[in-house]
């Protein structure tokens, strides 16, 4: 049966196409969102008919506003960002572009992909057991995320599933590292040196190691918080909690705790989303600008440099959590630091650029578009890291801005780029070109248009994960910006419609191609 | 043993090793941060189970692999019976029953791979039993 194949380039397509339906969920959730936040009395419906006692009438309840931003956080982050670039494309081309007849434990890999798979599935039927979806954020903070049912409709059965989700999609991600390690340590070709892999192998390596490390640490946290819920632990549930006027017969369990295990996972996971990117984006360059990386090594240490940085700086998003303000420090010191390999990346992208013949392809403008959102985003981050800085911005949309910019849009970026320059090696035809570069300035405007603004809401104070702006005075002048960035939301998603229609249409009556139709210099395209 | 089940294996291991780890500094930290804590007594038998572990590895180094696995096995059993008998209210004991289960998973893995791979499974065997060791020490004696 094929849809239990253990062949790589099988694999890595079912991995993409996980990701495409998650995003295509992820993104009507956010819609959605947006709706209410600028209609926040509107009886709609279609909310009716798809959540009966979180839209009683149609209206929208707070609780299930938490419920959809939270399912969209998880489904973004866990199985658009970390899904589609690593396991997706790594799957596919890592082992044609070394040398490797497959990845290194074909079984296992198969297993990765449907234990994935089953964790989505087990999020998902969060949307429909009792009392609906979580409430708790992506990041699913104790105590919130560890009472149970008393503390909110989601907090039941939906939270269970959520952790269990998380808790699978940690096991079939650390299979995943370990194949990924594997294959390039032990099945690289006669003659493929480390400092001989492309750049794309050097990312899917990297981020491998970092998901090694990292997801073991989530599971931990994971296994706790789900302990605390069932087992009536207390890991994370701190003595003397009310909730809803009653007392938990709870002790001495530190809320904190998780939340230092979560960033331990949580930094180093942000990488994992753009790493296989930055990879992508290398190559991209260097193939529309005709000419070889600027400084080949130095970017291979540059990401190891990030990798290994990335997990000193966990804190930086626990400064307002009453640290110490010398750890405050240390934390944002290493935060800083981070800055530094950053930059080198983003010099040698300009490096390789310069005095480069360059043929704007699609591939190649959502290359660039990913420079500039990488510095756009980049640039705030400099900003949120410094903690007297942060103490204001903490929770508030200059912190939804900062990453959606550079996580959500700029991994984005890649994947469109690399659907675009690896589609030829994919169905064996391209994807339009046309189509492709309408969409892309489209979407490039469009992103702008939503994220640039909410960094000024931010600055104006305005709290993230608040379903209903106008009920707080000071929050009422904004509403103009929200409404705006509603419409650009809608123009943003429209223009999507465009892509679909060129990924799927092309597929079948795209323009054949002929082998390595770009002129590039990696084994992928000179393989059979 | 081929190159690559070893680096898988390894790799493994690094990545159990990093469970453990989060669990001991959450150990750490919460012993730390809370004032409930009470050092939990753990069964003598328990520490019999350290001479399990031990045996199984050097059965392994005899290449006595089926009987190692059932070192193995009876290693589990006592793990098993000995969370069972934890009380999940206590913090310290929920440690321990976690610490002790989540050995239990890997060396039920262990042991089954004995049983059928043999010599390939030895290292991940190892590292089993010193991993024993170091949680019978962690809920042993520094809780
Ligand atoms: C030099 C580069 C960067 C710096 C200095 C930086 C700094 C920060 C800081 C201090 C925060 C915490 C803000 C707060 O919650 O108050 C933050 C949040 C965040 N950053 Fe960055 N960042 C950088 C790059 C990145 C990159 C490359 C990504 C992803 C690809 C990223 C993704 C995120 C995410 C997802 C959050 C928010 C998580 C949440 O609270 O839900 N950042 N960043
Ligand atoms: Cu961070």
């Amino acid at each position: 049966m094929t849809i239990f194949s253990t062949d790589h380039k099988v694999i890595g397509k079912q991995y993409i196409g996980l990701s495409l339906f998650a995003v295509l969920i992820g993104m009507a959730l956010s819609l959605a969102m947006r709706y209410h936040l600028v209609h926040p009395d509107a009886k709609v419906r279609l909310f009716q008919m798809l959540w009966p006692d979180g839209a009683p009438g149609g209206q929208m309840t707070p609780e299930l506003y938490l419920s959809l931003m939270t399912m969209h956080g998880t489904i973004m982050v866990f199985f658009v960002l970390t899904t589609a670039p690593q396991s997706g494309f790594g799957n596919y081309f890592l082992p044609l572009q070394i040398g490797a007849h497959d990845m290194a434990f074909p079984v296992l890999n198969m297993l990765s992909f449907w234990t994935t798979t089953l964790s989505f599935l087990v999020l998902m039927a969060a949307f429909v057991v009792e009392g609906g979806a979580p409430l708790s954020g992506w990041t699913a903070y104790p105590p919130l995320s560890a009472l149970g049912k008393i503390a909110g409709p989601g907090q039941g059965l939906g939270q269970d599933l959520w952790v269990l989700s998380i808790a699978l999609f940690c096991v079939a991600s650390l299979m995943a590292a370990i194949n990924f390690i594997a294959t390039i340590i032990e099945l690289r070709a006669p003659g493929v040196g480390y400092f001989d892999m492309p750049l794309t192998a050097w990312a899917w390596f990297v981020t491998a190691l970092i998901s090694l490390f990292a997801f073991a640490v989530l599971l931990a946290g994971g296994i706790l918080l789900l302990l605390d819920r069932m087992a009536g632990t207390s890991f994370f549930i701190p003595g003397g909690l009310v909730v809803s006027d009653q007392i938990q017969a709870r002790s001495g369990g530190s809320p904190i705790l998780f939340q230092h295990l979560f960033w331990f996972f949580g930094h180093p996971e942000v990488y994992i989303a753009i790493l296989p990117g930055m990879g992508v984006i290398s190559t991209v360059l260097s193939v529309f600008s005709g000419k070889k990386v600027f400084g080949y090594r130095a970017m291979a240490y540059a990401m190891l440099a990030i990798g290994g940085l990335g997990f000193l700086v966990w804190g930086h998003h626990m400064f307002i959590s009453g640290m110490s303000p010398y750890s405050s420090v240390a934390f944002s010191v290493l935060t800083l630091a981070i800055g530094v390999p950053s930059a080198i990346k983003t010099f040698n992208w300009i490096a390789t650029l310069w005095g480069g013949r360059i043929r704007f392809k699609a591939a190649m403008l959502y290359a660039l578009g990913f420079v500039s959102l990488f510095i756009t985003g980049g640039v705030t981050g400099l900003v949120l890291g410094q903690p007297g800085l942060d103490l204001y911005f903490h929770d508030t949309y200059f912190v939804v801005a900062h990453f959606h910019l550079i996580m959500g849009v700029a991994a984005i970026f890649a994947i469109f780029a690399a659907l675009h320059y690896w589609f030829p090696l994919l169905y064996g035809r391209f994807l339009n070109e046309t189509l492709g570069k309408i969409h892309f300035y489209g979407t490039f405007v469009g992103v702008y248009a939503v994220f640039v603004p909410l960094h000024f809401a931010g600055i104006a104070g305005n709290p993230r994960r608040y379903p209903d702006f106008k009920e707080y005075e000071f929050l009422k002048s904004l509403m103009p910006l929200h409404v705006g960035v509603t419409h650009a939301a809608y123009s943003l998603a429209a223009i999507q419609l465009l892509f679909l229609f060129n990924y799927f249409w092309s597929q079948r009556k795209g323009k054949l191609a002929d082998k390595n139709p770009w002129g590039a210099a990696t084994r992928e395209w000179n393989h059979d | 043993m081929t190159n690559v089940a070893r680096t898988g294996q390894t790799l493994l291991i690094v990545a159990s090793s990093m469970l453990f780890a989060a669990f001991t500094s959450a150990m750490v930290v919460r012993r730390a941060t809370g004032t409930d804590w009470i050092a939990p007594s753990v069964p003598v038998w328990l520490w019999a189970a350290a001479l399990l572990a031990i045996a199984a590895s050097c059965l392994v180094a005899k290449k006595f692999y089926r009987s190692a696995a059932l070192c193995g096995f009876a290693l589990v059993a006592s793990q098993i019976a000995c969370a069972a008998s934890l009380r999940m209210g206590d913090v310290a004991q929920s440690f321990a029953a976690v610490l002790v289960t989540a050995h239990a998973a890997h060396a039920l893995f262990g042991a089954c791979a004995l049983w059928w791979k043999g010599e390939r499974a030895s290292l991940f065997w190892h590292f089993a039993g010193a991993l024993w060791l170091y949680v019978l020490w962690l809920i042993g004696v520094w809780a």
